[in-house]
């Protein structure tokens, strides 16, 4: 009988689509678009007295492939000029590179509003407050990169402010983010934060003196930035190409561009 | 044989199992989770007045080559062209969008203002928006013109939204087997901004002739443009010459050789 | 045709051949029948007074609410209808925490007041699609009293959503007798004591009713305790001060 029945269901062959199952098999379908990518790269910031350095590789990647060697990741936000010449602001992003550069126009286009609506710059506590609401407020679809915001104080002291991708921040030192953070960072806690360093003979286990902190000057700071990026380039692949630098001082941004090796 | 005339020219339901109803259903809306017929690798490359840019006339379907003549570069203006990498139909919304565009502009009265960083802009909002909806545009685009100053631009925008701009640029099997050689004729900016016009054209069809070696799903006919201030010079029915398949008998380990 | 006056106080968003609004016009007429508020800027702080018209002895006149906090460094005084300024006091509100919770800093004075006059023409449609909120325009003014990175700060905001920064700003139906006293009386080195007796002398002046420390009160914005309704002590302890007569 089954076999005359013409029905699948009932073990017998069926050509018609009026006969067929007409329900998907049971489970669901498996998204195969994924909307991330990693592009690779460092960046690195550190605050002094009187000034904040901003750092980042320009390298591009893609897997195993360099989409460019210049792609820059810092930059001066809230500015009056298209050059951004007046901006007192630097932000980094690293990670996902789409995303850092929506996340980059849209914190410029908000400091930008704010000087109209409050004649006033924004200072960096307020616009690192306001990057933290950018990021939670996509804490469903974040945007896939770790943002780090510096400027001047409104005592005039460096100010470095680091996230997470979706808006955790906290004002440091010093923070390395990226690709190479974990080479970076444990160099810049002992070389600015001088941790591990002790006084030699000043004791014994615990009595240990630690080194005191002192405040670098920017030319120190600069030759750091630049020996933790060569450092970075030697172990890490997705790093290297160029090392631009943003210094925030109070008489403005001054950038420099140094090449880092490119293979 | 099978009497049911619905029935003729389907699959049949005891060797291929039930037709899948599944895209009748008011299930969820689908969006593309990957493309059907694509195109491959798209090159590009600066040079001293302007860009030279490339790709194959192929669409495939899979390892099927579908169609063989479908033009993947499209003129904008005077002033730009836009490389197509990845699906084709994907490629044709965008040159619908790219068209209405150019009337949009056209209505302005004056001649064209969107250059080819301008456009580069609008296509990376637009393939940035549709991936920020789960609704890709499943493709790898290459612009290339000039510039708001009438230097040469080339930079990318792909399915992610993400952009780069380098002298030379490759997408798909391209930025693996074109991209090192473009690169050694242009290093850098300084490098490509001495590059003659022919010396641009000659390293591209050398890298297409790379590509169709060595790419399984491209094609030895091409289409390459020039774009310059004086215009774009576009052609579309372009042939490999020179190719030298001695090489292949060297090549150990895929075919019936017996060592 | 129309004769003016007839045909174009209709419509809220109609202009008259003239170019007047007449019913954002009437609205200040409102405000000049409300009770009189006054608002002195000195140096140290700013002090807000208004009249609390007790109209009957049975009035609880505590729950006459005519100074209000906008936020811990701003506060307001109104005139006209009390019902109408509470939708705009809690616009402001809601704006003031939405900066600090975006910017982790105070909002500014002049940015608050600017918040409260955007409101005030949300009675016709805005220009980006924007529904109409409210059937006619308010018929309350605000005096807005703060203190900021700029210092200490008065501003007036009209139903027109016209706002001005006064050193010294009498509003309602007392208003034309005491802005005249202010002229005469302020001057830039005004201590807070000396605002506060100012305040009060001139709300006396204006007022229907004897001034006593029931039927006012006042407020002020400093530095240090930011905004402050002055407590039923220290409201006595002002209008001793007064001289009498």
């Amino acid at each position: 009988m089954a076999m005359f029945s013409q029905n699948p269901l009932m073990n017998g062959p069926n050509y018609s689509f009026s006969q067929t199952p007409s329900t998907a098999a049971a489970g669901n379908k498996e998204h195969s678009f994924y909307p991330y990518t990693d592009n690779g790269g460092s960046t690195l910031a550190i605050s002094g007295n009187d000034f904040t350095i901003i750092a980042g590789d320009t390298r591009s990647t893609s897997g195993y492939n360099i989409n460019t060697r210049y792609s820059p990741k810092v930059f001066k936000i809230g500015g009056t000029t298209s050059s951004q010449d007046d901006a007192t602001l630097v932000l980094s992003v690293v990670g996902f590179a789409a995303d850092g550069a929506a996340l980059k126009e849209r914190l410029d286009a908000i400091v930008k509003m704010y000087r109209y609506q409050h004649g006033k710059p924004m200072s960096v506590k307020a616009c690192a407050q306001r990057l933290s609401t950018i990021l939670y407020g996509k804490r469903f679809f974040p945007y896939y990169v770790t943002a780090i915001l510096g400027g001047l104080d409104e005592e005039g002291k460096g100010a470095v402010y680091s996230y997470d991708p979706v808006g955790s921040y906290e004002r440091e030192q010093c923070r390395a983010a990226g690709a190479a953070a974990s080479l970076i960072m444990p160099f810049l806690d002992n070389q600015v934060n001088y941790k591990n360093q002790y006084i030699p003979g000043s004791g014994e286990g615990h009595a240990l003196q630690e080194r005191e902190k002192i405040p670098l000057p920017r030319n120190e700071v600069e030759d750091l930035v630049k020996d933790a990026f060569d450092s970075a380039v030697e172990r890490h692949i997705e790093v290297g190409d160029g090392l631009q630098m943003l210094i925030i001082t109070k008489s403005g941004i001054e950038e420099k561009y140094l090449p880092l090796k490119k293979d | 044989m099978n009497h049911l005339p619905q029935a003729w020219g389907r699959p049949r339901d005891d060797v291929y199992g039930a037709y899948d109803h599944a895209y009748l259903q008011n299930g969820p809306k689908q969006h593309t989770q990957s493309p059907a017929v694509t195109g491959t690798s798209v090159l590009a490359l600066k040079f001293k007045d302007g860009v030279v840019i490339a790709a194959d006339n192929l669409a495939s379907y899979g390892s099927l080559a579908r169609f063989t003549d479908v033009k993947r570069l499209r003129k904008f203006a005077d002033t730009t062209v836009v490389g197509f990498g990845g699906d084709v139909s994907d490629m044709q919304y965008l040159d619908r969008l790219l068209n209405s565009l150019d009337i949009e502009e056209a209505y302005g009265g004056s001649s064209h203002t969107l250059n080819a960083q301008n456009l580069h802009t609008y296509l990376s909002k637009v393939m940035y928006k549709r991936r920020s909806e789960f609704n890709p545009l499943w493709n790898q685009l290459l612009v290339a013109g000039l510039d708001g100053e009438g230097k040469p631009f080339l930079a990318s925008a792909d399915l992610l939204g993400t952009t780069f701009s380098s002298p030379s640029l490759a997408t798909g099997f391209g930025a693996h087997l074109a991209q090192p050689l473009l690169r050694k004729v242009a290093f850098d900016e300084e490098a490509a901004a001495k590059l003659t016009v022919e010396e641009a054209v000659e390293a591209i069809k050398e890298s297409m002739k790379v590509l169709f070696y060595r790419d399984a799903r491209s094609l030895d006919k091409y289409s390459i443009a020039v774009v310059t201030k004086d215009g774009i010079d576009l052609k579309q029915d372009e042939k490999l010459e020179k190719q030298s398949w001695a090489f292949a008998d060297q090549i150990r380990g895929y075919g019936t050789q017996i060592n | 045709m129309f004769i003016a006056r007839s045909e174009y106080d209709r419509g809220i968003n109609t202009f008259s051949p003239e170019g007047r609004l007449f019913q954002v016009e009437y609205s200040l007429e409102a405000i000049k029948l409300g009770s009189t508020a006054i608002g002195v800027a000195t140096g140290g702080g700013v002090v807000l007074g208004v009249e609390k018209r007790v109209t009957s002895t049975l009035l609880e006149t505590s729950s006459v609410e005519k100074i209000v906090e906008i936020d811990r460094h701003i506060g307001c005084a109104m005139s006209g209808l009390q019902a109408d300024a509470r939708s705009m006091v809690e616009h402001a509100r809601v704006e003031s925490q939405n900066h600090a919770f975006h910017f982790n800093e105070p909002l500014r004075v002049e940015s608050c007041t600017q918040a409260i006059c955007d409101l005030a023409l949300r009675f016709g449609e805005g220009a980006e699609g924007e529904e109409s909120i409210m059937s006619r325009p308010f018929g309350v003014a605000l005096l807005i009293a703060g203190y900021d990175e700029d210092g200490p700060q008065l501003y007036h905001a009209e139903p027109s959503g016209t706002f001005y920064r006064y050193d010294a700003k009498a509003i309602g139906s007392g208003s034309e007798g005491a802005q005249a006293e202010l002229q005469n009386e302020f001057h830039k080195s005004l201590t807070i004591e000396e605002a506060e007796t100012l305040v009060l002398k001139t709300l006396k002046q204006v007022m229907e009713e004897k001034l006593d420390s029931k039927n006012v009160q006042l407020a002020s914005v400093t530095k240090e305790k930011g905004f402050r309704i002055y407590t039923d002590a220290e409201m006595a302890a002002v209008v001793e001060r007064l001289p009498a007569n």
